[in-house]
């Protein structure tokens, strides 16, 4: 069952696909989804996942029912967890309603402290549908929050960094980099080399705040 | 180096000066209900740190479905994952002022938007429902640190005016945060020695990850560009 679920995953959804459990295809949430314009394909067999969704994640659906009803979804959950390899994005909806408010904050801890899963609740199933379509929709898209690639360019931060040298100002700071072009090379400066180009107060002063025991 | 699960030993918290007066409920509530040792420092903005590799954030749901505070959202996660390997975001129900009527939240697909986003960078997301649930969050979340060995048990005065300035240095270093800086300060003799030190000594000496020690040993070694230095007009760092 759960390679069947492996090899459905290699096979992930085309960007603007989700790949849905047989149990789901009359119901509102998928109605909703379609709606929205992500195209449905159904599965019989899918382990314990509800949903695949496009860039390798997958949703465990948890409703109302299932948290009033009692402790079997906590089984299906550490299933859930197990069944699915680390490269997988494991997303859990719940449905938080009135009826199941008094569980959420049990039900969070388990699935986010002791399992390490990502919950995302939902107050029914309109939402929960709007929720996975931003999900497939948001693949296409570009992330806002991606880091973009850091900058290898280390001047205007070693700049900032000297100048929190005591004595040590914006054209200390650069007359210093200019001569001793790295940090490293100005670590193993000796006092006269100093002198020269910030004066003594500032030599002596570069060159007791690298070199002064602090422990 | 894993400490001890000993659960007498109080779980120490950093917080940002700004949450005292922003989050003051919240502090006294760690203090009091949870017996967390709530130490007050000055960080890159109001956020707390858990443990030496985590930090958590709060923001209100109407905080996070609101389009105008993008950017400001897109910094705080960038400035955060530069400085944390695990971040987390607790998203508050909206707070009402006594004798106002709530309005319920409406959920944007904005707002769904920006979570399918925040999971997609791995930024966990805790649900709260107010300040005391907050509080609560944060100091499970700070034990389950110290039980994975990642609490901060380094001290965190730190005394004498040179000590201050090293910690000042540290901090302007690329991808060190406040608790890397205070374990830079007890673990290395001098400023000098911390400059000679190995990608391994680094590592070591500020309790931080590999590739953090990496960019920070390059970033020592780094020769400067004298083109570059003359146009580089000192920005901000953070």
């Amino acid at each position: 069952m759960e390679s069947k679920a492996q090899t459905l995953l290699n096979a992930a959804p085309p960007y603007g696909h989700i790949i849905a459990l047989e149990k789901w295809r009359d119901s509102a949430i998928l109605e909703n989804i379609k709606g929205a314009g992500v195209k449905v394909v159904f599965e019989k067999e899918m382990g314990v996942v509800d949903f695949f969704l496009p860039n390798r994640s997958c949703v465990l659906y948890i409703s109302e029912g299932d948290i009033v009803a009692g402790n079997s979804y906590k089984r299906k959950l550490v299933r859930f967890r197990h069944a699915n390899s680390s490269r997988v994005q494991e997303l859990v909806v719940v449905e938080r309603t009135r009826l199941s408010e008094q569980y959420f904050s049990s039900l969070q801890k388990f699935v986010v402290f002791d399992l390490g899963l990502t919950l995302l609740p939902v107050s029914g199933q309109t939402e929960s549908s709007q929720l996975i379509s931003q999900m497939v929709h948001s693949q296409g898209r570009d992330n806002p929050f991606r880091r973009r690639s850091v900058a290898r360019l280390y001047e205007p931060q070693l700049l900032l960094l000297l100048q929190q040298i005591p004595g040590v100002g914006g054209v200390k700071a650069s007359s210093l980099l200019h001569s001793f072009s790295s940090l490293q090379e100005l670590c193993s400066a000796r006092l006269p080399q100093l002198e020269p180009l910030v004066g003594s107060a500032a030599a002596q002063h570069i060159h007791s705040f690298l070199h002064n025991p602090l422990v | 180096p894993a400490t001890t699960t000993a659960t007498f030993v109080a779980v120490c918290i950093l917080v940002d000066s700004r949450c005292i007066s922003s989050s003051a409920d919240l502090v006294s509530g760690l203090r009091q209900h949870h017996s967390i040792n709530v130490h007050v420092c000055s960080l890159d903005g109001s956020y707390f740190v858990l443990s030496n590799r985590m930090a958590a954030e709060r923001h209100s749901q109407s905080e996070l479905a609101g389009m105008q505070n993008r950017k400001r959202l897109v910094e705080r996660v960038n400035s955060l994952q530069g400085l944390f390997e695990r971040v987390c975001f607790i998203v508050e129900k909206d707070s009402t002022k006594p004798g106002e009527v709530g309005r319920p939240f409406q959920r944007t697909r904005y707002f769904d938007s920006t979570l399918a986003s925040l999971v997609q960078v791995g930024v966990r997301l805790l649900w709260s429902d107010g300040v005391r649930d907050s509080a609560r969050l944060l100091a499970d979340l700070a034990q389950l640190e110290q039980r994975k060995g990642q609490a901060i048990t380094v001290p965190l005065e730190v005394r004498g005016h040179h000590r201050q300035q090293a910690l000042q240095f540290y901090l302007a270093l690329p991808g060190v945060g406040y608790v890397h800086a205070l374990h830079m300060c007890h673990n290395f003799i001098s400023i000098a020695q911390f400059i000679t030190s190995s990608v391994e000594a680094i590592q070591k000496g500020g309790m931080m990850s590999c590739n953090r020690a990496e960019d920070i040993y390059r970033c020592i070694r780094y020769s400067c560009d004298s083109f570059l230095l003359n146009t580089s007009t000192a920005k901000k760092k953070r």
